[in-house]
């Protein structure tokens, strides 16, 4: 597996698209649709979101509101909103401050399983916590990367007629007191943390996001195209024509 | 470590779907399960979201999911028809989907609406072409 993972070179052109602080909802509409165009091959090529969110709950499939330790009358006063969606897991927080990656890959031409995939994902996080210092790591029994016990990284994956969507959230500045208002992904006596937490000292989302294209890119092996959200299909027929002129 | 194609449990008697899926059909119903090479891909089964009885869903259409440490895999119905039966015994034990795919670990049955669409399926050879395809 990792031979497989880390010495791929296939140069895979993938549409890159940085985004800034996104609705959840919206970003989730963007998500379906580029999956239900690659499903139906009107988009042949994968795609890469990156963006952070405005602050918000999700629930995965199995995900009740048990994880949830406030009212939701209190999160309402807040603003912050509740979403039922489709990924694996069960509550979690998003926030300014929180780097998300959602890569739409269709996982059978990438010829990854998974299980090879969700660790390639944490690999991206892993390599790039270690570009500023913090020594994380995987935990067999959890998806995600750890420091000691606490959650840096989150994975939550989806697979639609084998195009997995949904990703990675990664955090570095957000503020992390929305996760005691929860048991984060369900999982009791278990703490969060971010770069910022983890180094006592601001990082910036510029040089994470620098980072983490730069792995994204050697750990898949993928050609990134950085694009605007606008022009993304037709940059997608491009690369189609391209290709087929080959 | 994923399975060889070679090591893969593939039995003569389902069709298959190109996601993955198994159909056998035991009188006039079709027992409906995920094959070894998709249960494999996935890694261990921790929840399937199960349909109600008597739901009817078109060929294709989503009917549930399957929900590994990895991820969640939404499952789709090899033919159109009427969900007659569901293994209950998959909610407490999941992992039967990993240890025995196309016996204990079945997941649904179906009564179909058009039982030529089951001719539709592909045999062992196809599905192991396309397996090799993906390689």
């Amino acid at each position: 597996m990792e031979s497989l993972l880390y010495t791929s070179s296939s140069g895979r052109q993938c549409l890159y698209v940085e985004l800034p602080i996104t609705d959840y909802r919206e970003a989730l509409e963007l998500q379906r649709s580029i999956v239900a165009a690659r499903n139906n091959h009107t988009l042949d090529c994968d795609v890469i979101l990156i963006l952070e969110h405005s602050a918000v709950f999700t629930l995965g499939r199995r995900g009740g509101l048990d994880n949830l330790t406030v009212s939701e009358t209190f999160l309402e006063k807040k603003g912050i909103p509740v979403v039922h969606v489709e990924r694996g897991g069960d509550i979690t927080y998003h926030g300014p401050g929180q780097l998300i990656g959602y890569p739409i890959i269709d996982l059978r031409t990438l010829r990854l399983s998974v299980t090879d995939y969700v660790s390639g994902l944490e690999e991206i996080m892993l390599r790039t916590a270690a570009d500023f210092g913090v020594a994380a790591e995987r935990n067999p029994k959890n998806r995600g990367i750890w420091v000691g016990n606490s959650k840096l990284g989150s994975i939550g994956i989806s697979i639609r007629h084998g195009v997995a969507f949904h990703g990675f959230a990664f955090n570095v500045n957000i503020f992390l007191e929305p996760f005691c208002w929860i048991n984060p992904c369900g999982l009791k006596e278990v703490g969060i943390t971010s770069l910022s937490k983890a180094l006592s000292r601001t990082i910036s989302m510029r040089q994470v996001r620098r980072r983490i294209r730069h792995h994204l890119s050697a750990v898949f092996g993928f050609d990134l195209v950085p694009i605007k959200v606008a022009d993304l299909q037709d940059a997608a027929k491009k690369l189609v024509l391209q290709a087929a002129m080959k | 470590m994923s399975k060889e194609i070679s090591e893969l449990n593939l039995p003569d008697d389902v069709k298959y779907t190109d996601d993955h899926e198994w159909a056998r059909l035991e009188g006039e119903n079709l027992k409906v399960g995920l094959t070894d090479y998709a249960q494999d891909q996935l890694g261990e089964i921790v929840f399937v979201e199960m349909p109600e009885l008597g739901d009817t869903f078109e060929k294709k259409e989503e009917f549930g999911s399957l929900e590994s440490v990895k991820a969640v895999s939404e499952m789709y119905m090899p033919v159109g028809g009427e969900i007659v039966s569901i293994n209950e015994e998959l909610s407490d034990a999941p992992e039967l989907v990993n240890e025995d795919p196309y016996g204990k670990g079945w997941i649904i049955e179906v009564k179909p609406g058009d039982p030529a669409e089951l001719d539709l399926l592909m045999n062992k050879d196809a599905y192991l072409e396309m397996l090799k395809g993906l390689e």
